[in-house]
């Protein structure tokens, strides 16, 4: 029984757009979405923190997961958005996406898990493949994108 | 009844407590004949008991039980204090503080019954006591309160009214009551254990009694009653026309009343007896007045003095987010002023007088809640005195703490992390600093080493310093240890300054000690202090002369979440540097740039002193031509100068620091970040950092 109804639970995702590229965030991390604004940039970081905004008086960090996942810098555009993630220790980070699409809600049924690759360094961004009627969509794993930082 | 909830309070006041039995001990021992101070120990240790024996921990009861038994004796001048009990006292004290931290860590109390120090503490009772009419002696389990237990109860135990020592007015009174008929009983009430308000209950109890009766005597007194200064238990004789078993039904129905017993009294009127017991009586009497008389004194003392200040405990939480909305203030207030002094914008003279009072209300209200967070350092220093005095007996040196200024405040912040670097350094004054008492005598020094606290604020910083008069730091011995670790070779050894020398004492993992002992000298020491400190954006400097002693200076900013800044421009970017480090601004002409070792100096007015170019530190292009004129920000850095190269200046302002979050792996010159009045974020420069 139990199995069956897990199959049918839903989780919500925002869809964002990296290029031709879908991506998952979980709505349960998801703080806000703010249009594109001035970046502070913060001399000798991390190479993907791309600066400090203020949001309603609280200083925030913004990266570019471009730059994370080792993409091409991103174009900011009239659709780029900063989507606001709140992580589980409380503090909120800004990721620049390209564009954000729409919410989508997803059987666990409909969510491949991906097993992890440590060849791919994109796969450890990704802990499942959605499956939607627009496509795949990759879904983030907040904690192992986010969580952790890096030199 | 569960008593967890009450668990942080009780602590908190433990602690209290254990502090100020600290310090009283302390002055005991220069002064063994205080009676003030034997007169707080005995409450400290009176109201310790009482709160162990309320949260239920039966081994820091039965240990404060036995301490206050001494203190009772020596209160009545039966035992006399020396050395041999003060270094007990001590040991106690380390005792409880172990049953406090594990009752801290883990709700226990732990399993160590101190039996040792329990025997030793009734010794004292026993060997001093014996010659005296023995008022309380070994009663230890119970009451020890003002009851004389001089009276061999008869019928032992629970009857406890029976050791009730009347005087001749209530031997009259009792008298009368008989003559007229009435019954005399005596009522030994026991409450619950698990009892709270066991003042409240005794109340109850009073008022049933007082119902069908009337209460002739109490033991302990009514008074100490009411303020819970009684175990579980507390007797009382009364005078009713009821009869026993009455009394006893009236008492049992005030609910968390364990037990009573009730019995009659017998009334001795004969002449003949009456000497003896008058006799004893006025002993007791007298003994009596003097324990009251010093529970009054006690009770006036924190009316007189106003030591204790009112206060009302309040979640730092609360206060932080409090000062968020001030900072939020502050911003919008910001906001306010740069939209004013926009061009074009209202003129309006009461405009401007608005937003002038607004600055003026938002500055004092920062400034009131900075107060709120200030807290003096004594709660932090205030455990030094004994500690140097465990030290001084562990290695063996004559030492003394002198202290001042325990009284500047720091934010609490700061406050609750400064404890343990100060630890560390006065350590490591007692430890490395002080040459043995010996060497002392033979270098002409006093037998006694002398160790200083001394804080005091400075502009708009704290300054702390560990000072002792002991070896001083030995240079060529650091340069020589650096040599041998590889820390630098030889040749580099050559070129250091005696201060770059000492700086490599802050190195992890160095330590000059020749050997290690468990005070100090494992090398985890004065490496922490520093990131510690400089965590607190704070300083650590050293001042030493071999033979003469050494200073270790800590400088720490008042306040850390609002600061006075100077704004500035590089490369079209907005930083901010604090104030408190900006010693000049000069405007310096290129053509007076000269280079040292490669690098760019300024002669300023006779000073050497190194230009550092902060478009390259921050990876920007400058916005000026080379042959333009430089400003020059002169910043300071303990002695250390160094010209900073901005491109604009834009003014000072009082900025909000907010934190850059965790997230980013911020480099050590940029401290923070701050909201101007457009909503745009500056960068605050750590000009420490950069020197």
């Amino acid at each position: 029984m139990n199995e069956i109804r897990e199959q049918y639970e839903t989780t919500q995702f925002i869809v964002v757009k990296y290029g031709d590229e879908q991506f998952g965030v979980d709505i349960k991390y998801v703080d806000n979405i703010v249009r594109m604004q001035r970046i502070t940039r913060v001399p000798k970081v991390q190479t993907y923190i791309k600066g400090v905004i203020n949001l309603r008086g609280e200083v925030i960090p913004v990266l570019s997961l471009r730059l994370k996942m080792g993409l091409e810098d991103d174009t900011i555009t009239k659709a780029t958005r900063i989507i606001i993630i709140k992580l589980e220790s409380g503090e909120c980070i800004g990721v620049l996406v390209d564009e954000v699409k729409e919410v989508v809600t997803l059987e666990n049924g409909a969510i491949e898990k991906v097993a992890y690759d440590s060849k791919d360094p994109r796969a450890n961004f990704i802990f499942g493949v959605g499956k939607e009627k627009d496509g795949l969509i990759s879904l983030l794993d907040i904690s192992g994108t986010f969580a952790e930082k890096e030199a | 009844m569960d008593v967890t909830q009450y668990l942080e309070i009780f602590l908190d006041e433990t602690k209290e407590h254990l502090q100020s039995l600290s310090d009283q001990f302390m002055i005991l021992e220069q002064e063994p004949d205080n009676m003030d101070t034997i007169n707080e120990i005995f409450r400290s240790a009176h109201t310790l008991k009482g709160m162990a024996g309320t949260m239920g921990y039966k081994r820091l009861q039965a240990l404060t039980h036995d301490m206050e038994n001494v203190f009772s004796e020596v209160r009545n001048n039966t035992i006399k204090v020396d050395s041999a009990m003060v270094d007990l006292l001590f040991q106690v004290l380390d005792a409880l503080e172990e049953y406090t931290e594990n009752i801290q860590n883990t709700t226990e109390e732990g399993t160590n019954d101190n039996e040792h120090l329990i025997k030793a503490l009734n010794d004292y009772l026993a060997n001093g006591g014996s010659g005296a009419p023995a008022p309380a002696a070994p009663v230890a389990e119970e009451a020890p309160a003002a009851a004389p237990a001089a009276a061999q109860a008869e019928d032992p135990a629970k009857e406890k009214w029976r050791d009730i020592k009347l005087g001749d007015t209530e031997n009259a009174v009792l008298g009368e009551a008989v003559k007229q008929g009435k019954k005399c009983f005596g009522v030994s009430v026991y409450v619950q254990e698990s009892c709270i308000l066991k003042a409240a209950r005794a109340f109850l109890v009073f008022k049933a009694l007082e119902d069908i009766g009337e209460i002739i005597v109490s033991v302990p007194s009514a008074q100490d009653i009411e303020d819970e200064r009684f175990e579980f238990d507390f007797s009382m004789i009364i005078i009713t026309e009821a009869d026993a078993e009455t009394v006893k039904k009236a008492v049992l129905d005030v609910s968390e009343i364990e037990a009573a017993y009730v019995g009659e009294v017998e009334v001795k009127v004969p002449e003949a007896k009456e000497e003896v017991q008058v006799a004893q009586v006025e002993e007791t009497v007298k003994a009596d007045n003097g324990a009251q008389n010093a529970v009054a004194k006690q009770e006036k003392k924190p009316a007189g003095k106003p030591i204790v200040n009112r206060t009302v405990r309040v979640d730092i939480e609360k206060l932080d987010s409090l000062m968020n909305l001030v900072s939020e203030l502050i911003i919008a207030k910001n906001s306010l002023v740069s939209t004013s002094s926009q061009e074009g914008m209202l003129t309006d003279t009461t405009f401007n007088e608005q937003i002038e009072y607004l600055e003026s209300v938002t500055t004092n209200l920062h400034e009131s809640v900075m107060k709120v967070r200030m807290v003096p350092i004594e709660s932090v220093v205030q455990k030094f005195p004994k500690m140097i005095r465990d030290l001084s007996k562990k290695l063996d040196k004559k030492m003394t703490l002198y202290m001042s200024g325990e009284e500047t405040e720091l934010d609490r912040t700061v406050v609750d992390e400064i404890g343990d670097p100060l630890m560390h350094l006065l350590r490591n004054s007692a430890d490395h600093g002080l040459e043995s008492s010996q060497v002392r005598k033979e270098r002409g020094k006093p037998e006694m080493g002398s160790i200083f606290l001394d804080a005091y604020q400075e502009g708009n910083n704290v300054i702390i310093e560990v000072r002792d008069d002991g070896n001083g730091i030995d240079v060529e011995a650091v340069k020589a240890k650096a040599i041998a670790r590889g820390a630098i070779t030889a040749e580099q050894a050559e070129n250091m300054s005696d201060k770059d020398i000492i700086g490599l004492l802050f190195l992890p993992s160095f330590s000059t000690a020749k050997q290690v002992t468990d005070v100090s000298g494992r090398g985890v020491g004065l490496d922490v202090v520093k990131s510690k400190i400089e965590s607190l954006s704070g300083e650590v400097d050293v001042r030493t002369k071999l033979g003469e002693g050494s200073t270790f200076i800590i400088r720490l900013p008042l306040t850390l979440a609002i600061i006075q800044a100077l704004m500035v421009e590089v490369g079209g970017e907005k930083y901010a540097i604090s104030l408190g480090s900006i010693q000049t601004l000069e405007d310096i002409d290129p053509s007076e740039i000269e280079h040292v070792q490669a690098k760019e100096v300024i002669n300023l007015r006779g000073t050497v002193i190194p230009l550092i170019r902060l478009n390259e530190v921050l990876d920007i292009e400058s916005t000026k031509s080379p042959d333009e004129n430089l400003l020059v920000i002169i910043v300071k850095k303990g002695d250390k100068l160094a010209g900073l190269v901005v491109d604009e200046l834009m003014g000072q302002q009082e900025i909000v620091i907010k934190s850059l979050g965790k997230y980013i792996n911020k480099s050590k010159i940029i401290s923070g970040a701050t909201i101007l009045g457009d909503g745009e974020i500056a960068l605050i420069l750590d000009t420490n950092a950069l020197l």
